[in-house]
């Protein structure tokens, strides 16, 4: 009862930490089935890391937030879409230099205007809980019609990460498939870095969809487990942070890295 | 149909960088053909069918292609499909209408009918359910194969689809690639690594080698 009590009141007084958490996890959960999928991990973390720089930009230029996200975000998509020539460097590397300057670069932003640690912390950790009806706004839409456009061409992008040569021979025109993919994660990642921050986002491309295909059998069950994991791990990640009196963000990070441990034991020793 | 070849190049040079792999080469594909390309690792025999097929640009020359009314079916090494994918046999045989379908139609009762047809035929009505991930090296290549044959395409390409399968695998393939072919009418050109096999699977073999491309008698072939 005393549950039922505290989950009450917590929506009466953080409506917009609840509304906005949902449609950032169904989303990010979502494209993440295909992040996971496509083994480009390392890309969505070089992504939520330009997003936050640009993030610092805002900061620091006051400016639009969304705007300068998507800036940054949308540089590191046309430099990820660039084709890769034979006997370079791995794609890994230029990943792994955008994530290193992104990440400089949003402290040393931050450290030059004036704001503090805290701010650092801010872009960084994000916090959930002080979400407005503006960060509700920007992941309506930014999030749902993205997630809408991935659903729509889900057929030509499955393929096209499936099994690229026969999807070119059949006639698929890949680059174009996986540009919108890139583009569209990008909106994703940029309009939820401010509520959510890095480590969320990250969590919610990479944590939660790895668990729902642990489960799943199916490609359109793993999508829909992904949103339903994600969302039922933030609402119940926030609940916890109001009880416990915690950090909302890392509560949530820490309990779907929680229920990865669980259900890949689980499996491991199911499979036994 | 036709009675142009399915493959005309005339002086066809492709190279990755500065490193030539076909140089000013010459050959013609016949309509309804079986032709295995052999040659030893690196001679080109994939990258000479890749450039036919547009998945590789060449530098000099021309390649004139007439596949017939649909797209060909290129069937990749089973190894190449990243096995983490959540996707069904049924589900990856039913890839084959893409053409048909485009990106949004959903197959009708006919193309089911024909994918379940196809999906019996192979022999993989008992595993149609399960996930590729989870099917032996054999039975994904055969996944491949059948995703090919209910595209109706005229022409199919196949990319060493007996490597890594064991002798029993191997010997099933092969029969099915020759009945598709001699039942089916279809032209299928394949990159194959057993010389050995060539003289009983077909009249005529493409081998690519240092001296170039030339089609020869497989009874000419020796391992």
């Amino acid at each position: 009862m005393n549950l039922v009590h505290e989950t009450v009141s917590f929506v009466q007084l953080f409506p917009e930490a609840v509304i906005c958490g949902t449609i950032m996890a169904a989303v990010c959960s979502a494209f993440g089935v295909f992040v996971v999928l496509k083994r480009i991990v390392f890309i969505s973390i070089a992504l939520s890391e330009a997003a936050t720089c640009g993030l610092a930009l805002a900061l620091v230029f006051h400016a639009s937030p969304l705007a300068c996200s998507a800036l940054v975000a949308g540089a590191v998509v046309f430099l990820l879409a660039l084709p890769e020539k034979r006997h370079h460097l791995p794609k890994d590397v230029v990943l792994g230099t955008v994530f290193l300057l992104a990440s400089s670069a949003s402290v040393l932003l931050v450290a030059q205007s004036g704001f503090g640690l805290e701010e650092i912390k801010a872009m960084l950790y994000g916090d959930l809980i002080v979400s407005g009806p503006r960060d509700r706004w920007v992941l309506l839409l930014t999030g749902v019609p993205a997630l809408a456009m991935l659903l729509l061409f889900l057929r030509p992008v499955l393929y096209a990460f499936l099994d690229r040569e026969a999807a070119l021979v059949m006639g698929i025109r890949c680059w174009v498939w996986e540009g919108l993919f890139f583009f569209l994660l990008g909106l994703v990642v940029s309009g939820a870095s401010k509520s959510g921050g890095a480590l969320l986002v990250f969590c919610l491309l990479v944590v939660v969809p790895a668990t729902a295909l642990l489960l799943a059998r199916r490609l359109w069950t793993a999508i829909g487990l992904a949103a339903a994991i994600g969302v039922l791990t933030t609402w119940a990640g926030l609940l916890a942070a109001y009880r416990a009196d915690l950090p909302a963000n890392p509560t949530i990070i820490g309990l779907a890295c929680l229920l990865f441990g669980a259900v890949g034991a689980g499996r491991w020793l199911f499979r036994r | 149909m036709s009675d142009r070849p399915v493959i005309a190049c005339r002086g066809v040079t492709v190279a990755y960088g500065r490193d030539v792999v076909l140089d000013r080469i010459d050959l013609t594909v016949p309509r309804g053909t079986l032709l295995p390309f052999v040659g030893p690792n690196g001679a080109g025999k994939t990258t000479l069918l890749k450039a036919c097929l547009g998945l590789i640009p060449h530098q000099a020359g021309e390649i004139r292609c007439d596949f017939g009314s649909r797209p060909p079916a290129y069937v990749p090494q089973q190894k190449q499909l990243d096995p983490i994918y959540p996707v069904s046999v049924e589900d990856l045989v039913r890839m084959g209408l893409y053409p048909e379908l485009g990106w949004w139609r959903r197959p009708d009762e006919a193309q089911r009918v024909r994918a379940a047809h196809v999906i019996e035929r192979f022999g993989l009505a008992p595993h149609s359910r399960k996930q590729f991930g989870e099917l032996s090296g054999g039975l994904r290549q055969k996944t491949l194969l059948a995703r090919a044959v209910v595209s109706q395409a005229e022409v199919l390409v196949l990319d060493e689809p007996t490597a890594g399968l064991d002798a029993a695998s191997e010997a099933d393939l092969l029969a099915l690639i020759r009945t598709l072919n001699a039942d089916g009418g279809k032209t299928v050109l394949w990159v194959h690594h057993r010389m050995d096999q060539c003289a009983a699977l077909a009249r005529q073999v493409c081998r690519v080698d240092k001296r170039g491309v030339r089609v020869t008698d497989a009874a000419e072939v020796r391992p």
